[in-house]
Formats: structure tokens, sequence, C-alpha cells
């Protein structure tokens, strides 16, 4: 008791302290912004800066994810796989399976028993169901993205390559972004208090590996592709079929595509 | 030049401002700030740094090649041993075996795939577990109930 106590000063104060930083900062980079704007578009266009432990040049890629529903079989190995990759607290989701059944005379009953991870139970809607099928969801990684533009401290940022990531020493937890979230996709992590996301796993993508959850679907439902890599099949599906992606009427410009998705799909 | 007085002032206070502003910017907004767009571009690098947990496709295959073949002529080839078993980081670090991979012996495990179930599709076998083992109303389904017939070789080699 007494620790949590004197967890929640602390964090108080960070806040405070925090805020005092983002507000001073935003307003100071207001006042000197033309410099960082100039110097923002020269690295990202270049790619010449490299950090970090491998050689990996954000520029030459630009991710995108097809879901195809009617591979789905809702088994929650995605669900699964992502908490095991990204240390996911219970009960939350960077990604999920939502179950869709519509009745012959039009009613939807959508259900996600915890996110899917484990399994669903064989229905009990008492409908005549005529249709009924398994959605995955996760972080659309918009390119016009809600969520960063509500940030009021530069913490929720797009990177060189389309991944909509999170900075969590610079997040104050306001939680804006949660609600901005048009697709539910973000939450306050219950330790950190910090906004977290799906990061389209980016520290694998920058060693050639793929996503937890595209690694993990038994059924190949769920697909990663780069539409910067010459002669990728993701890409070409997106190119070639009928995709869908959700809330179009948005224009969040997302970059995961459905394909043999139905109109009940939000 | 009576007025010499004010213009010094004015002069003086928009240095101060000036200063104030250069300085406190230099305090308050993170290095790396700005560098690739409005956000602190070092955060790009420590998304990078975090180590995978799920090993590449086919790490597996390096220590179990025997499993591997096994399962590659199976029905559940597509299926990733880290899928029912536990991450590879739980089990090897730095290419030495650190514990044992944890074994889900759970019918859970089973039914999360096989369980047959409304707008399920039909790409995977999928029976009513309770009554695929014939249970009667009340009883439970028995933790290990799948293993108990559907062995190691059985679902490695299905």
């Amino acid at each position: 008791m007494c620790e949590r106590k004197d967890n929640k000063g602390s964090s108080r104060r960070d806040f405070l302290r925090m805020a005092a930083q983002g507000a001073g900062g935003m307003a100071l980079v207001m006042v000197g912004g033309g410099h960082s704007l100039v110097s923002a578009n020269a690295v990202s266009e270049g790619g010449s800066d490299r950090r970090g432990p491998m050689e990996y040049d954000p520029s030459k890629h630009r991710y995108l994810y097809v879901i195809d529903v009617d591979k789905c079989i809702g088994c929650g190995s995605c669900v699964r796989a992502c908490e095991r990759e990204n240390q996911v607290p219970r009960h939350f989701f960077r990604t999920w399976i939502e179950r869709y059944q519509v009745s012959r005379t039009g009613e939807v009953y959508v259900d996600s028993p915890n996110g899917g991870h484990d399994g669903f139970a064989p229905s009990e809607t008492g409908a005549d169901i005529s249709k009924a099928f398994f959605v995955p969801k996760l972080c659309n990684h918009c390119d016009n993205t809600p969520c960063v533009q509500l940030c009021p401290v530069g913490a929720s940022f797009v990177s060189p390559d389309g991944v909509v990531l999170v900075d969590d020493k610079r997040c104050i937890g306001c939680s804006y972004c949660v609600q901005g979230c048009p697709y539910g996709s973000r939450f306050i992590h219950p330790e950190t208090h910090t906004a977290s996301k799906c990061t389209l796993c980016y520290h694998r993508l920058v060693r050639g590996e793929s996503t937890a959850c595209v690694q993990n679907c038994p059924t190949g439902a769920r697909q990663l592709g780069d539409s910067r890599s010459l002669g990728d099949k993701v890409a070409e599906i997106v190119a070639t079929s009928k995709v869908h992606v959700l809330k179009p009427e948005l224009h969040t410009e997302p970059k995961c595509f459905y394909v043999n998705s139905s109109r009940e799909v939000r | 030049m009576e007025h010499t007085k004010h213009i010094w002032r004015a002069a003086f206070l928009l240095i101060a401002v000036l200063t104030f502003v250069i300085v406190g910017r230099h305090f308050l907004v993170p290095k790396s700030f700005g560098e690739a767009g409005y956000y602190r571009y070092d955060a790009l690098f420590e998304h990078m740094d975090k180590e995978p947990r799920h090993g590449a496709p086919d790490a597996c295959a390096d220590c179990h090649d025997d499993i591997a073949a096994a399962k590659a002529g199976g029905k559940h080839a597509p299926v990733k041993c880290e899928v029912c078993h536990d991450v590879l980081a739980s089990h090897v670090k730095d290419g030495e075996k650190v514990a044992d991979m944890r074994i889900n012996r759970s019918w859970e495990l089973c039914a999360y795939c096989h369980q047959r179930l409304v707008g399920r599709p039909a790409l995977v076998a999928q029976v009513d577990i309770r009554e695929h083992l014939e249970l009667s109303a009340g009883q439970a389904i028995p933790a290990e109930a799948c293993v108990q017939c559907h062995d190691k070789d059985a679902i490695h080699h299905p």
C-alpha cells in the first residue's frame, strides 16, 4: 500500500515535470521550428543517417499488411504470439480477433472474448446465423494518422518506413491518442502509464524477419509486404485484388488491407 | 535624441527574450528531436534495439532437424513450432540452451484450432470436442484429453 502511494506520487511528479518540459519544449520548437522541418526532409529522403545496431535503411522500405478473412480460423495464435514477443500485459491487446456472426434477419453479433487470446467457444447467440467469420485486427499504421496528429508532445510518430510508433520516454500518458484512434488500437500500459500499441514488430523488421503475428499464423491469413521491394507478393495482392480498408470514410489511409471481408466489418 | 533610452530598452528586451528562447530550447528539446520529423529520432533506434523473442522461422531445425523433417511432411507443417511451444528466447540464448522448452499438453491448445465453430473455415480438421470424447452433460473435459490418443509423433506428423 505504502509502496503504491510512493509510486503514484513519483509518477505524478514525473508527469508534471514532463508536461512542463513538453509544453515548454513544444512552444520553443514552434518558435525555432523552421530549422527542424528543413532537416527532417533532408534525413528522411537521403536516409544516410545510420545509427543502431544493424545496417538498415528505413527509406528503402514501406510496409503493408494484408488480412484474408476467409483464411482466419480464429485460433488466436497471433494474439498469443504478439503477447509473448512484445510482453503485452494481460487483458490488453496490440492485435486481437473479432468474431462476426450475422443472422438471416440482419442482426450482427460481434464478440472477442479476451481478444481471442484463449480461442473461441462455440457460439451461443441462439439466432439463425447465416454467415460468420473471424476478423483479425491491429493498428492500421495509417498514412494520415489521427493519433500522431493528436499527440501534444511529439511522442507518437510515423517512421520513415511507414510504421506508427510511440516514444515511451516522451509520452506523458495523456491518452488523447487512445481516444483519437478510430480503430481502438492503442491503450495505456498499466505499468509504464504510457501509450502502447502495435509496433509492427519493428525490432524484427529491421533484422529482416516478419512480425510475430504473421510468422505464427498457421493458415497464412495474415501477410506482411513491402511496397518498396520489387516483385513483393503481398504488395501485388494489394495492387491486383479487390481489397478493403476499415473505415475508409475517415480518410486515414490505412496500410492494413482486408481481402474477402464483409460490409459488417468496421 | 531624447528617445535613445527607449530604443536601447526595447533592444535589450529583444536580446533577453531571444537568449531565453535559445538557451531554454537547448535544455528543453531532447537531443535528436526534429531530426527526421516532429519526434525524437533516437526513439526509432530504441525500437530497433529491442531483442526479438521468437526465433527465425527455421531456427528450431538447427538442433531438432529430425522433428523438423518429420513435421515438414505432415499436416502440421504450416504451424510453426512456437505456436504450440514457447518462444525460442525462453529456451536458447546466444546459441546455448538455457531452459527446457515448455510443452503445452492441454486440450485447450488443440481446441484453439480444432474445436468446431460456426464461421470457422474448413481449412483445418474440426470436431466438437465434447462430442468427440463422448462426454455426458456434467462431465468436464480431462486436462490432457487430446494427447492421450494423439501422441507426440501423431501431432508432429499427422
